[in-house]
């Protein structure tokens, strides 16, 4: 029992160098695994597809650079959505901590893939401080909150702003929440103003958005990586000339089957070692 | 076809990287300079948001194009000038009245939030039918008591006695179950977040600088 | 003065969107709601940039004693110096030609590197962790081992390569375990908090009043 007791006492770079060989291997050669689309996942997407063309859809990039593996394909997946459909696009962000320059980033890179104008098919508002504040104030003018967008440009001169003044002329607002934000969306905006709220979250909140979810509280919940890579996958099932671009997600959870296969090995091997050292005890 | 070195926005966003993951061999210089330039980049973009995204746009332009129109803006301008106080030793007791109405205000929002937009649709939504089919049936009798015997344990005024107490095992039950499932899909985040970096070291910066240097 | 003109501040602002939720009139609307609201995202602003002055002053401090580790401070000085002049005298986004203002550079190739590694450092620790710390103690300890392993096993593709019925397993724990758990936690942290509100809107709770 010596050997268990040491292997449980393993240097702990040991353990992060095989986490990283099982983080490296497969995005060198990436395995192809399918994945399987879940309700939650289906229901969001579902709600967007109910959009009519030339709707809108207000998009919250409230996250950062940190949780960008998990959000930005979530991000890329419903704007290609959107912009297939010709559903138009309000992003904005209430996320301090980088999330104006995801909604730049993406709002900009998905609109060049699929030739979406700025100022008509969608919009980048920017970000504004004051968290529940600003969500009350856009219930009676978004134009309050935010009198010009991420550009400078006054919303009076935007022609798909001159059709949104609140949410009542929102078909579906989907907050990509890494922090409490995607529950104020919830608990806020859909209870005080009726507007439905989609949350994309990162896997961390994920369990707790299923409450909301479960109560109709929220119309569906994306959860990490995993559900981005749903939603990458309903939309290229749905619209197949869009099945060629990048899903990062997809690709992601190649990566994610194995390194949880080497972690599901350390919690198992952990356990072994643990009840015969204390079998050992025992017995002494 | 000319192969390209990574830019110099690669290299740097490269070297920031691994200063950082070096830290997982163990704590070293550039470890703690990468992080002090990250503490300082983050509080100068805080700056930088706040007059790009709110000042600049929902304050100042307002009152500098058309005061008559905006000159209640003063006040909020006024009270958040007066936060700024707290650094004057003699007169920091006046930025608490600012602080006051800044905390009032959320604190108002969050009751709301909270029974409004929580308590009731989530009680609502616990008060389930079980007059429904067998395989929905089972649903909501485990979504029923588990509600009730996580509320029972979390009942710290009264001690857990008598019926209460087997509830309330069952309620850590429920608790345990749930955390073990938020585990699952901490450890999912954590990697995700991983295999950005990794993705980006790999293919945004090693395999250009690789081609470049080796060809192919 | 200094604490009775506070706890008047701090009641009246609290009772104003309360007020302004449960008496819908135009009047109410416009002062409780739309103004007051317009204005809070303004003072959250300074609120936000509010916490820099503190470091500013504790790191040059250190930086002129020559205290110990004082080149890391200068070293988050001269960054913070930096990237607030790029928000300060510049623009965001990006320019007409399609290059990135300086403060959107910075935050595209310092800023995000550095964040997201360090939070990616995380996945290390949740495996060591998990080697090291996660045990079959009790009870309570095999249940959140058994819900953890069978939700990571049901959220890969591999758990649907390995039986159809798995990913269902980890979705029903999900929908109706977990649901009811997290419920629980929702009604009783929300019951809680509302309390706290309470206390604060009649004055028995003073956070605005610091330490003095």
């Amino acid at each position: 029992m010596k050997l268990a007791r040491k292997l449980l006492l393993i240097d702990r770079r040991i353990i992060f160098l095989l986490v990283l060989a099982g983080a490296v291997i497969p995005i060198l050669f990436p395995i192809g695994l399918a994945v399987q689309v879940s309700p939650p996942v289906r229901a969001v997407f579902q709600r967007v597809e109910a959009l009519r063309p030339g709707q809108t859809l207000l998009l919250s990039f409230d996250y950062g650079p940190s949780d960008g593996p998990e959000l930005d394909p979530m991000a890329d997946a419903i704007l290609r959505h959107c912009h297939k459909r010709g559903v138009k696009v309000v992003g904005l962000s209430l996320f301090p901590l980088g999330g104006v320059d995801m909604a730049f980033a993406r709002l900009r890179q998905l609109a060049t893939e699929l030739g979406a104008r700025d100022g008509e098919d969608w919009v980048n508002l920017g970000y504004k401080d004051g968290g529940q504040a600003a969500m009350k104030a856009m219930g009676d003018n978004l134009a309050l909150v935010f009198p010009v967008d991420a550009n400078g440009v006054p919303v009076g001169e935007i022609p798909l702003m001159r059709a949104v003044r609140n949410y009542n002329d929102v078909g579906l607002a989907v907050s990509l929440a890494t922090s409490v934000l995607g529950e104020w969306w919830i608990n806020l905006v859909n209870a005080q103003f009726g507007v439905d709220v989609a949350v994309g979250t990162t896997a961390v909140s994920a369990p707790k958005y299923y409450a909301f979810m479960e109560a109709k509280q929220a119309v569906g919940v994306i959860g990490g990586m995993k559900g981005a890579s749903e939603y990458e996958e309903l939309v290229a099932e749905a619209y197949p000339d869009l099945a060629g671009l990048s899903r990062t997600a997809t690709v992601g959870m190649d990566v994610q089957s194995i390194v949880h296969l080497v972690i599901l090995f350390f919690i198992l091997f952990g356990n072994a070692m643990f009840l015969a050292t204390r079998r050992t005890r025992q017995e002494a | 076809m000319q192969l390209q070195l990574p830019g110099i926005g690669e290299w740097m966003a490269a070297f920031f990287t691994l200063c950082i993951f070096s830290f997982l061999y163990r704590d070293n210089v550039l470890y703690r300079l990468a992080e002090s330039i990250f503490a300082g980049v983050s509080f100068g973009y805080y700056i930088g948001l706040a007059r790009l995204n709110t000042l600049e746009p929902n304050l100042f332009r307002p009152l500098f194009s058309d005061f008559a129109g905006h000159w209640p803006l003063l006040i909020p301008f006024a009270l958040g000038l007066i936060l700024y106080l707290r650094y004057v030793p003699k007169a920091a007791w006046i930025s608490n009245w600012a602080l006051a109405i800044y905390i009032g205000y959320y604190i108002g929002v969050n009751l709301i939030q909270r029974l409004h937009g929580e308590v009731l649709p989530q009680a609502k939504g616990t008060m389930l039918s079980l007059q429904v089919p067998p395989g929905q049936l089972l649903g909501n009798l485990v979504i029923i008591l588990g509600v009730l015997t996580v509320l029972i344990y979390f009942f710290f005024s009264s001690p857990q006695r008598g019926p209460l107490k087997p509830a309330a095992r069952i309620g850590v039950y429920y608790l345990m179950i749930s955390f073990g499932a938020s585990f699952g899909y901490t450890v999912m985040g954590r990697i995700s977040l991983l295999i950005g970096r990794l993705t980006f070291v790999i293919h945004e910066w090693a395999r250009p600088l690789v081609r470049a240097v080796f060809g192919g | 003065m200094k604490k009775q003109v506070p706890i008047l501040l701090a009641v009246v602002a609290s009772l104003c969107p309360v007020v302004g939720f449960l008496l819908p009139q135009p009047w109410v609307d416009e002062w409780m709601n739309r103004r007051l609201d317009e204005w809070m995202v303004i003072i959250a602003s300074f609120a936000l940039v509010l916490g820099v002055v503190s470091v500013v002053q504790v790191n040059l401090h250190k930086v002129r004693r020559r205290s110990r580790g004082w080149g890391f401070s200068l070293a988050l000085l001269l960054s913070l110096g930096i990237m607030s002049a790029f928000g300060l005298f510049g623009g965001q986004g990006e320019r007409a030609d399609g290059s990135l203002h300086p403060f959107t550079w910075v935050f595209q190739f310092a800023f995000s590197p550095l964040q997201a590694t360090m939070f990616s450092l995380l996945a290390f620790y949740v495996a060591s962790a998990s080697y090291r710390a996660f045990r079959v103690r009790n009870v309570e300890a095999s249940l959140l081992l058994v819900g953890a392993v069978l939700i990571m096993i049901g959220r890969i593709p591999l758990g649907q390569a390995i039986h159809p019925l798995v990913p269902q397993i980890a979705e029903w724990i999900m929908q109706f375990p977990n649901t009811a758990a997290q419920r629980g936690i929702i009604i009783g942290a929300a019951l809680g908090a509302a309390a706290m509100s309470i206390r604060v809107m009649v004055g028995i709770e003073r956070p605005y009043l610091g330490k003095s």
